[in-house]
């Protein structure tokens, strides 16, 4: 006799309710191979997992590995599938999400496990942890792989996704660090790269330029002031200037010239005051954090010695 | 310069089996694949082949299989691997990185709200319940009275809805939604534990089915390019649990040749159908 839907649903949400609670921290394993869908599942034994939690895994009577897994080792993966899954997302992480989201009761664990999710992806991935704000701690993931070829590009296709940005960036420098639309394409569609035209690297350039590269900050996309019809224009975004310079741009268009930067004098010009202001930037940032620390220090010296008096004068 | 070959150290291996070297080729290749999000098999051979002219550009390019099989078992320590799949609508092979630990979907790496994640659970039982493997708009966003968490208006679930089509666990087609070919892959395990009763098999590759053929006569069903495969040059189909006459149009085998030709002549045109990727 077939069940009524009511008990149906009622028997679907207990058996749903049973199955996340005991796989709050209890990660259970699957491995499936590619062809079919057969799969085994590896059930964790809670050995000597001495943790508040307690997850009430389910002992499988077919597991044939107990794998010896603490629940920091299981925060760390998940938090390295949720920096990848952001990084994907191309969206920023903030401190407060992974506590939130991933950490949790963990807290006090917060830096070892970052720390370790960090070099999976450094190790694996090539990705770099980087914290881009270190007041609102805000983080993100960056490429650290270079491009180890000869750097000569015979065309538009060969450029990673990283070479475009570069690009970009070199025709916005080049036009006075603003570039119009029209001005943008006409380079890009000379390296063969057009809009509309799906990319299997970049996907769509024109979503990639507008959108993506906007939405991470490497671009800033605007109208023209004043246009009618309107009209926009590219700058250079926050992250760009954070993440590379003008000099270096300008090596990577002279590169694909296959000529110097001292090739184009204006331009080089530009691009050594811009070093030397880095240079100075950099100088005073030491200069403060120096200052700070030794200010901190001080005052740790302070109240430490105060507790002591203090601790010192109670029974 | 030579490219940086590292061993992952042991404390990183999760097996005793023999764990394969990642060099910056395998590196940038996961990289790329991230980003993706899924990728189809073509597209996956070419970037395999970027890969290694951009950062081993002498190396011979490795068979893709081998390939995606030594990344794997670098990646089995951390409970992720590159997955293959078949879009359920029209056969196209499929890959994605895929969480492989089965937790509830509030794991999913996500930073949804609760009630947000009740409504992907409402919008996969109506999926998965429905005989077409499509949920319209208007019946999930009935169900908003009954979502757990903060009060949700319909207006706001719309655009949840949307949020989950932007992170791939939904694609709409004409006012309804169906599970994205990457939620498929990812979600298989869980949704097979958690809905045993109602969810759907194929009768040939035993994997999930949310859109599929069924025999009239015994309901058994079959996934879309299943049915091409298993009926290919068959003149007179039949069902085979219950040899009878198989009523469905049998749709055509994939042919990625086909494909390519197809793609080269219209490549700026829109394409016709929303495809799952």
């Amino acid at each position: 006799m077939p069940r009524g839907q009511k008990s149906k649903l009622r028997a679907r949400e207990k058996r749903r309710q049973a199955l996340e609670e005991s796989q709050d921290l209890g990660l259970q394993r699957t491995t499936s191979t590619t062809t079919n869908a057969a799969t085994v599942s590896y059930t964790r034994s809670n050995d000597g997992a001495s943790n508040e939690e307690g997850p009430r895994s389910s002992q499988d009577p077919t597991a044939t590995e107990p794998l010896h897994r603490s629940p920091l080792d299981e925060k760390v993966f998940i938090l390295v599938y949720y920096l990848l899954y952001k990084y994907q997302m191309k969206e920023p992480i903030t401190k407060a999400d992974m506590l939130r989201n991933v950490i949790q009761n963990y807290r006090n664990h917060f830096h070892e496990i970052l720390k370790r999710a960090s070099d999976h992806l450094e190790l694996i991935f090539g990705l770099d942890t980087r914290e881009l704000d270190p007041y609102k701690h805000i983080y993100v993931l960056i490429n650290k792989l270079e491009p180890n070829c000869d750097g000569r590009v015979s065309d538009g296709s060969s450029l990673p996704k990283s070479g475009l940005l570069m690009l970009v960036l070199g025709v916005i420098f080049m036009k006075d660090n603003c570039a119009t639309e029209e001005q943008m394409w006409e380079v890009l569609n000379m390296m063969g790269i057009f809009a509309g035209r799906r990319h299997y690297i970049y996907g769509e350039p024109r979503k990639l330029l507008t959108q993506d590269l906007v939405k991470e900050n490497y671009l800033e996309y605007r109208q023209v002031p004043n246009s009618n019809p309107p009209r926009y224009e590219f700058l250079w975004g926050p992250r760009a200037h954070a993440e590379t310079s003008k000099m270096r741009v300008l090596e990577f268009v002279a590169k694909i010239h296959n000529t110097v930067p001292s090739a184009f004098p204006t331009w080089y010009e530009e691009a050594l005051q811009d070093e030397e202001e880095r240079a100075r930037a950099r100088a005073a940032a030491r200069a403060r954090t120096a200052a700070m620390a030794s200010a901190r220090s001080r005052a740790m010296a302070g109240v430490r010695s105060r507790a002591t008096a203090s601790s010192s004068s109670h029974p | 310069m030579t490219s940086n070959h590292t061993s992952v150290p042991s404390y990183m291996q999760g097996s005793t089996r023999r764990v394969g070297i990642m060099t910056d080729v395998h590196r940038r290749f996961l990289q790329l694949l991230m980003t993706h999000g899924v990728l189809e098999e073509w597209d996956v051979k070419r970037l395999q082949k970027h890969c290694y002219k951009v950062h081993d550009c002498n190396a011979t390019v490795e068979k893709l299989e081998d390939f995606i099989n030594n990344i794997n078992s670098v990646l089995e320590s951390l409970y992720i691997e590159i997955k293959k799949g078949v879009t359920e609508d029209d056969g196209r092979p499929i890959y994605a990185l895929v969480n492989l630990a089965t937790t509830s979907v509030s794991k999913m790496a996500s930073d949804f709200a609760e009630n947000e994640l009740d409504l992907f659970r409402k919008a996969l039982e109506l999926i998965i319940d429905s005989e077409t493997g499509f949920a319209s708009s208007t019946n999930i966003l009935n169900l908003v009275d009954q979502l757990k968490g903060k009060k949700m208006r319909k207006k706001e679930a719309e655009q949840v809805l949307q949020k989950f089509v932007q992170h791939k666990w939904l694609v709409e087609k004409e006012g309804e939604f169906t599970l994205h070919c990457r939620a498929i892959l990812e979600m298989e395990q869980y949704i097979r534990e958690t809905y045993p009763d109602a969810v759907k098999v194929c009768n040939i590759c035993h994997s999930l089915l949310i859109q599929g053929q069924s025999c009239e006569t015994c309901g058994i069903k079959m996934h879309l390019p299943c049915v091409a495969k298993y009926f290919q040059s068959n003149s007179e189909p039949r069902c085979p649990h219950c040899n009878d006459y198989w009523p469905h149009e049998i749709p055509e085998v994939f042919d990625p040749e086909k494909e390519r030709e197809a793609g080269i002549s219209k490549s700026n045109k829109k394409p016709l159908r929303s495809r799952q990727h």
